[in-house]
């Protein structure tokens, strides 16, 4: 175990130098929330892979593809099918009416404090959501990689990030999550060129293989996600949460303009795509060559997986190359979690911060040399909340809180970002009325459904988006034929369409 | 910069065309990759024994649909950039042009 620390405090040096350098060129609001707008579109599309690859997802997929069969290879395939919606409606619209946030678009449509507030709430509550599971997984990884106790590990990622966000702001977060996609991907490709040599370059074999050891049954569908509506409401959750998560669509301020942000998307798509198509045959290989039975043991959820199989690969427990490969990876991982929870600690703050400070309480009324400082004020103190709430929540469930955070982005985020750049008579009604039903049904039945409650669930679906998003859907739509018709705002629908398709303002 | 009442409906008269161009080509994509990847959960959810069908050695039509699924986002990517740098973004340009006298 101490080449993996070795190759932790490796990676904690290079990212701390990165934030040195970054730090020195982060002085305006610009630099702090979006990298000035000055990345390309390879640069933000790695960072992008690096956002969207989580910790819990690449080493979740790995691992319910090991012990489940297909349905982990279903997990691995929503992300990808996902950037589609985001390609073909979010990402330049958000491009051209934004600067740092989601509720900057809310705002510049609706331009009412209501809608505003309502904007933040979504971006809070989704974050803190996804931000909870994170760091309590980095409490048990980096304990189970290195030694040191659950607690501490929490602070010393969460003082990383903190030490990231505050001072390099966007540009030390992007590139940090862009060594890290590295890393991953260079992970994966030597994993996958391994494997293939295995089977002589005939991936068939990998489900051959598998069949023969585990039935047919294994590659079959519901071994994992028992009740269908599961699967569609997994289906759902995926394809149009990713575009409510504040976190990952906020990346899409950081290039100079739509065309370079539709760009990055492209980037993404075929290097996260890859990567998820990866860890489908990583879960085949290590049922095969590692063993269900040796999986589970080390981690009844498989959360372990993909660093047994390179340990595996490496050359077996006591190898120098098996340890070194289970280093590599075991860092990787770690790495993801410190990209992962620096960029939402940022978009929070630009939430706290930017959306509810500067513009719900000062009303717009702060110099931009002042805004940086509260920003990075903003970071640090939900940094800290991160760590105390990271310590509290060691044991709790966290697959109920990735849940609710995919759900509340796909059921109340969604429909108000949509609906705002796309239906003239939608109003501050619609935004509050979307924004409540989606987030009151995603929270009240992933609360009393089977993640939460076990057998004696209310409710039968782990994942409730089948049914919260058509909620929040029509809790727009009511809401806003409810308000009755906004009609300034409906006037100045023309101008804002114009923005949404070429960025130009008319106003 | 022109910028009087004439140029300002030039551009959103161009707007609205834009709109439509993408509409035409961006509902039946987006209609495409819905179809495919939901009625690929809905299949799991209720046809397993479809989707168990073997097709190439013990790689059956459960795993065939998800590695098209792949695919066809990766297809569909391509030819959103490719329509978008032909079609949507001249367009785009044109209304820039209107309001800001300039181009992009």
């Amino acid at each position: 175990m101490n080449l993996t620390l070795g190759i932790f405090i490796g990676i904690l040096l290079i990212t701390l130098g990165i934030t040195y350098w970054a730090a020195r060129r982060t002085h305006t609001t610009s630099d702090f929330y979006a990298a000035d707008g000055q990345l390309t579109a390879a640069q933000n599309g790695f960072a992008l892979a690096g956002d969207w690859c989580s910790a819990a997802a690449f080493l979740g997929f790995t691992g319910l593809t090991a012990l489940y069969g297909m349905d982990g290879a279903f997990y691995a395939l929503g992300p990808l099918v996902a950037f589609c919606t985001v390609l073909f409606l979010i990402a330049e619209p958000m491009r051209n009416t934004g600067k740092y946030t989601l509720g900057d678009v809310i705002r510049s449509r609706m331009q009412t404090r209501t809608s505003l507030l309502a904007a933040i709430a979504g971006t809070v509550v989704v974050n803190f959501a996804y931000l909870m599971p994170q760091m309590a997984g980095a409490g048990v990884l980096v304990r189970l990689l290195t030694g040191i106790s659950y607690d501490w590990a929490v602070l010393l990622v969460g003082v990383s990030m903190i030490v990231y966000v505050a001072f390099g702001g966007m540009l030390a977060t992007t590139w940090v999550q862009i060594v890290k996609a590295g890393l991953m991907l260079s992970a994966g490709a030597i994993m996958l060129v391994m494997i293939l040599s295995l089977v002589h370059f005939n991936p068939l074999t990998l489900f051959a293989d598998a069949e023969q050891k585990y039935t047919a049954k294994y590659l079959l569908p519901g071994n994992y996600l028992k009740n269908p509506f599961d699967q569609i409401s997994l289906g759902l959750g995926y394809t149009l949460g990713l575009a409510g998560l504040p976190h990952v669509m906020t990346r899409f301020y950081t290039v100079p303009d739509a065309k370079t942000a539709r760009r990055s998307v492209v980037w993404v798509m075929f290097l996260a795509g890859a990567f998820f198509a990866g860890t489908t045959a990583f879960g085949l290989a290590a049922a095969n060559y590692v063993g269900q039975d040796v999986i589970r043991a080390a981690d009844t959820g498989g959360n372990l997986t993909l660093p047994l199989l390179a340990q595996y690969l490496g050359g077996g427990k006591d190898s120098f190359g098996g340890n070194l490969m289970l280093g590599f990876v075991a860092a990787v991982a770690v790495a993801t979690i410190l990209a992962v929870v620096s960029a939402l600690t940022l978009s929070t703050s630009g939430a706290i911060a930017h959306d509810f400070y500067v513009n719900w309480v000062k009303r717009g009324q702060v110099d931009g040399k002042q805004e940086v400082w509260i920003a990075r004020i903003a970071a640090v103190v939900i940094g800290v909340l991160a760590i105390a709430l990271g310590i509290l929540a060691q044991g709790v469930n966290d697959a109920v809180l990735v849940i609710l955070a995919i759900c509340v982005a796909a059921s109340a985020n969604f429909p108000v970002l949509v609906l705002s750049l796309f239906w003239r008579r939608f109003n501050t009604g619609g935004v509050v009325g979307g924004m409540t039903v989606g987030l009151l049904s995603s929270v009240v039945l992933a609360m009393i459904g089977p993640a939460m409650l076990g057998a004696d669930a209310l409710w039968p679906l782990v994942n409730p988006t089948v049914v919260s998003l058509p909620l929040g859907f029509l809790g727009a739509v009511l809401g806003t034929l409810i308000s009755g018709r906004d009609v300034e705002n409906e006037k100045r629908f023309d101008a804002f369409l114009l923005q949404v398709h070429t960025g130009m303002t008319s106003r | 910069m022109a910028r009087n009442g004439t140029s300002l409906e030039a551009a959103h008269a161009l707007v609205k065309e834009l709109i439509a161009e993408k509409l035409k080509y961006l509902v039946p994509m987006t209609i495409i990759f819905i179809v495919s990847y939901i009625g690929l959960t809905v299949l799991a959810g209720f046809a397993k024994d479809l989707m168990g069908i073997k097709i190439v050695g013990s790689v059956n039509v459960g795993f065939a649909l998800i590695a098209f699924n792949y695919l066809l986002s990766w297809a569909l990517a391509i030819v959103y950039g490719r329509l978008a740098a032909d079609k949507f973004d001249p367009l785009a340009a044109r209304a820039a042009i209107e309001i800001s006298g300039r181009g992009n």
